[in-house]
């Protein structure tokens, strides 16, 4: 059964402030630091792609900070129904 | 442009060139086991590009994903097809009727299979890199 279209996944990050912050550390600094390639915080800087718990790790590791302060969850959808 | 894009344009090149020569070879010589030659232009072209692909890749995870995904959809679409193709047998022809092939038709059924597949995967690569799900 296919998903009820709802409001967009509300996932945003700071990746690009925290590299303007970081020396302007550029994408490929941070790719290569991640172990990704430069495309990939391309389309996460886009919004574009929401990464798995370990690159979100990675990223904020980089950064030398923490997740919450990388990534943002804005709770936006209806809750799931207890059935 | 990733290596995976680069690919998928390339495979999409090979797959309408051979379209072409096999549409040519069909037009000058009819349709029969002299015009599947033209299959071996995928044979030596794309397929060993996939496999080069395959073998020498260094995906991240979205990457990764994406090529998942495309490959999905290559499987899927020749799922359908196949699907499509025994039913418009068994209504076409009639569920208890005997059916005589060629061999060359039966190898050229399975690179036309092969090309669905790369055709597929390699568009779906392409939309699924400007996707928002990638």
């Amino acid at each position: 059964m296919p998903e009820a279209p709802g409001p967009p996944p509300a996932i945003r990050n700071q990746i690009r402030s925290l590299r303007f912050h970081h020396d302007e550390m550029t994408q490929d600094e941070l790719a290569k630091r991640a172990g990704v390639t430069r495309h990939t915080i391309m389309a996460l800087e886009a919004g574009k792609y929401f990464p798995s718990l370990l690159l979100a790790f990675r990223i904020a590791s980089a950064f030398h900070t923490t997740v919450d302060q990388v990534f943002e969850y804005t709770e936006i959808s209806a809750p799931i129904s207890s059935s | 442009m990733t290596d995976s894009e680069k690919w998928a344009r390339w495979t999409l090149g090979v797959i309408a060139l051979t379209i072409l020569a096999w549409a040519a070879f069909v037009a000058f010589l009819g349709n029969g086991p002299a015009a599947s030659s033209v299959f071996a232009l995928l044979a030596l072209a794309a397929i060993p590009a996939a496999k080069r692909r395959a073998h020498h890749r260094c995906l991240d995870e979205r990457e990764s994903e994406i090529s998942h995904k495309a490959l999905l959809a290559g499987m899927r679409a020749l799922w359908g097809a196949f699907i499509g193709l025994v039913l418009a047998t068994g209504f076409l022809k009639g569920w208890d009727a005997n059916l005589t092939v060629p061999v060359w038709l039966l190898t050229s059924a399975i690179w036309w299979a092969a090309m669905l597949i790369l055709a597929v995967e390699s568009i779906a690569t392409l939309l699924l890199y400007r996707g928002t799900h990638a």
